[in-house]
Parts: C-alpha cells; sequence; structure tokens
C-alpha cells in the first residue's frame, strides 16, 4: 500500500515538472524568467545543450560564480583586455547574459543596458562590443553538477560602466 | 520505516516552506481591504511553483489585475528578474512594490540595490527614507546577516566616506538594543585598516576572529601587521588566512560577492610580496 502511494506522488511530481515546461501560445513568459532560446541569426549552431528543458541557474548549483582561479582571474581578464576609448564618457550597467553548457562551453549570449537610473539606455558599441568579445572568449567557467551529473547553467556578468571605464563586475 | 519517515519529513518541509513565503492573507481581512484579500488568495497558488518559473509570475500577475496596488505581487515577481540579473525589469517591479507599500519594501529595496547591483547612493538614499520614517529598529537584510546600518556604512565606504562609514558602525555597536551580526567587526577592522588605525583595526579583528574566525579576517590581520613591521605576526596571520581559505572557511554569500572578500591569488599575492622584501 505504501508503495503504491509513492507511486502516485511520484507521477504526480512528473505530471506537474512535465506541464511546467509546456508553455500555452498565449503567454507572454518563456518557461523561466531569464531563459534564451535558439536563434539561428544569433547563436553557434555548434553549441548544443545536455537538456535544453532543465537549464539551471549559476545560484542553483552553488553559491557563488564559478570560474577557473576564481572571480579574481575573471577580473583581470577584463581589466586587461577592455582598452576604453577616451573620448566615449558613457555611464551605467551592461548585462551580458549567457549559458554555460555541461562541457563548459558557452553560448547564447544577450545584452540589455541601462544607465544607472536603471533605464534602458544603449551604449556606444565600441563598449558594449568589447564586453561582448570578451565574455565570448573566456574560457573559465567551471562545470557544474547535481547528483545526477553536469548540468547547463544560465550565468550573467554585470559590468558597471563609469565615463567609459569598466568600474565593478558583478555579480 | 525510515523511508516512508523520511518521506513524511520532506512533505512537512515542502508544507512549511510555502507557508514561510506566502502572506497570510486574514490581515487583509482584518483590515476590511477586500481587494487585496482577494488578491492575497489569488498569488497563495504560485508558491507552490518555482519563483522563477512562468506559472509563479502569471498567477502573481492575476492577483495584480484583481487589485493593482497588490505590493506583495510586485515584490514577489520581482526576486527572478533580480536574481537573474534583469536590472531593469527588478527595478520597474521593486518601485511599485515600494509606491503601494512604502514602510515594508523601501529597506529590502535599498539592500538590494547594494547586494546586487552595487548602487551604493541608491541604497543608502532608501535605507535613509527608512530611517527617517520609522521610529524604531529598521531591520536586517533578507538573509539577515547584515542590519541595514551596517549595509549602510558598508555603502558610504565604497563611496569613498571610511570615516563616516567608521561613525555609523560605531554607533551602531554600542546600541544595546542591536545585535552584532556574524561579519560586523570583521567590516569595521577593515575599515580602521583603511584609514591606518592599526590599534582598532587589530582590535575588531581579533574580536571577530574570536566570533566567527574567517580567511579574510586573518588576511586583514595580517595586512595590519605588515604595516606595523611586524613580519612575524603577518607571516603566522597570513598563513593561518591561507589555510583557512584552504579549507573553505570564506566569505560565501548566496548570489554575489561580498564587501571585502579575498581570494586565495591575493593571499599567495602578499605571502610573495613578503617574501621579495626579505630578500
Amino acid at each position: 500500500m505504501r508503495k503504491i502511494y509513492l507511486f502516485l506522488i511520484s507521477i504526480l511530481i512528473l505530471i506537474q515538472s512535465c506541464q511546467q515546461h509546456s508553455i500555452p501560445k498565449n503567454s507572454k513568459y518563456l518557461s523561466m524568467v531569464g531563459d534564451i532560446d535558439y536563434d539561428a541569426k544569433l547563436d553557434d549552431t555548434n553549441f548544443t545543450l545536455c537538456n535544453e528543458k532543465n537549464t539551471k541557474q549559476y545560484h542553483n548549483l552553488n553559491e557563488e560564480l564559478q570560474y577557473e582561479d576564481e572571480k579574481y582571474t575573471l577580473n583581470h581578464t577584463f581589466i586587461s583586455q577592455f582598452k576604453p576609448d577616451p573620448t566615449i564618457k558613457d555611464s551605467g550597467m551592461i548585462r551580458i547574459r549567457f549559458i554555460v553548457n555541461c562541457k563548459g562551453e558557452t553560448g547564447r549570449f544577450r545584452l540589455i543596458s541601462s544607465g544607472y537610473d536603471y533605464k534602458e539606455k544603449q551604449f556606444d558599441k565600441a563598449i558594449t562590443d568589447q564586453l561582448m568579445t570578451i565574455t565570448k572568449s573566456l574560457k573559465g567557467w567551471k562545470i557544474l553538477s547535481d547528483k545526477r551529473g553536469p548540468k547547463d547553467y544560465y550565468q550573467y556578468l554585470i559590468f558597471k560602466i563609469s565615463d567609459g571605464q569598466i568600474k565593478e563586475i558583478l555579480p | 520505516m525510515r523511508k516512508s519517515t523520511n518521506f513524511i519529513i520532506l512533505w512537512i518541509i515542502i508544507f512549511v516552506q510555502n507557508i514561510s513565503t506566502a502572506q497570510n492573507c486574514n490581515v487583509f481581512l482584518y483590515q476590511k481591504d477586500t481587494l487585496q484579500y482577494e488578491a492575497c488568495l489569488i498569488a497563495e497558488d504560485a508558491y507552490q511553483y518555482y519563483q522563477y518559473s512562468r506559472e509563479y509570475q502569471e498567477i502573481l500577475d492575476k492577483a495584480i489585475e484583481k487589485c493593482p496596488h497588490f505590493s506583495y505581487a510586485y515584490l514577489n515577481k520581482s526576486t527572478a528578474y533580480l536574481k537573474s540579473g534583469d536590472f531593469i525589469t527588478w527595478k520597474y517591479l521593486i518601485d511599485k512594490a515600494v509606491e503601494y507599500n512604502f514602510r515594508e519594501n523601501i529597506g529590502y529595496r535599498g539592500w538590494c540595490k547594494f547586494q546586487f547591483f552595487r548602487d551604493y547612493q541608491g541604497a543608502i538614499d532608501d535605507i535613509e527614507s527608512l530611517e527617517a520614517a520609522s521610529k524604531g529598529n529598521i531591520g536586517y537584510s533578507a538573509g539577515g546577516q547584515y542590519h541595514l546600518k551596517v549595509a549602510k556604512a558598508l555603502c558610504y565606504k565604497q563611496l569613498g566616506d571610511v570615516h563616516k562609514a567608521i561613525t555609523i558602525m560605531e554607533e551602531y555597536m554600542v546600541d544595546t538594543t542591536l545585535q552584532v551580526s556574524v561579519f560586523d567587526h570583521f567590516h569595521l577592522g577593515v575599515m580602521y585598516l583603511e584609514i591606518a588605525d592599526y590599534d582598532n583595526a587589530i582590535t575588531q579583528l581579533n574580536l571577530q576572529s574570536a566570533q566567527n574566525d574567517l580567511a579574510e579576517n586573518q588576511y586583514y590581520l595580517a595586512l595590519c601587521y605588515q604595516k606595523m613591521g611586524n613580519d612575524t605576526l603577518f607571516n603566522e596571520h597570513i598563513a593561518k588566512a591561507k589555510e583557512m581559505y584552504l579549507r573553505n572557511q570564506k566569505m560565501v554569500f548566496h548570489y554575489t560577492e561580498p564587501i571585502d572578500r579575498v581570494y586565495l591569488k591575493e593571499i599567495e599575492s602578499a605571502m610573495e610580496v613578503q617574501k621579495d622584501d626579505n630578500k
């Protein structure tokens, strides 16, 4: 009896988790906030995921960002490679969100930006193109796993820009 | 028997977790606010879903449709945007939550501005608004590790006003109605170090050691002794910092990087510099 009860509960959980991934056509939301669907115009066809429908958030698998030699190295990569243009004085925040797949490769990069007032704003391409190029070149993202093995996960970087220079990198 | 007991415990945990994230809708009933009460009942269905999920967002949208000034729905909708780094959508939603319930949400917005976006001035403005509107204790960060006065002090420090930060910290530390939290002595110690007040820095960092020692704490102690020219104590504390770091006794926060966080390379680099100086 107990086994039947456990079996039925498990089936209910399974049905519920499956339902979460079937998006009604009239919904304005994707399956999860921040999801990035494949776009043939933007994305590398060679970048694949282990499980498209079960991409985690970086904080689901570890408390903080996981990079080889830690965030210290990541910061130094940007500091050494980013070349500010002294004529560009843009300020605000730029977020680049992307996926690290189960092999530690990255893809599906998307960018949003705002002023320090949190209102959407376009930055000079000399800044955003550089940040995107450096972000795409990063090779130190760690493979994150749960009990069932390596997972695909969403990661983001926020660049705080003041007068065209990188002031801080988050999270 | 053990399996079924574990199973029951799991369900109790899920149940309690759902209750703890939910709001008591009867509060609105007692206030005779029928609209918010009905919106609150709708919102209760959301808590069975992950806060990032479409279902969670859609149910809270329905609650907002029922009652456009139901701040709790905006607040809960904002969380996934906060954690995914979407500062534009987060700010729109959290501003609505603050607009409809200032007293409950302004401190939280200030904390999030500080923790997730390092918006130091924005955080100060929110926390000071809360102080102006409150008579008593303004409360703690989401997660409870920092009193909002300490968060404010850290913001002033990050903006370069270390003396003001120290004043806020000292006033907070002597207020017996407030409890010193897990990182307070540590941050105050680092502030003293930054203004070259090594004696006070060491006092605070030692208090932190006694309460909740960290690799970072040992690192900054080492820097104090280095500045004072005490090589023996520098070597002792920097070695301990590395040892603790490798044992994972370090500052790690969920989602973001804490202020005054130190990385292994920085500890090793300090060791190397000292070696070179001694040659």
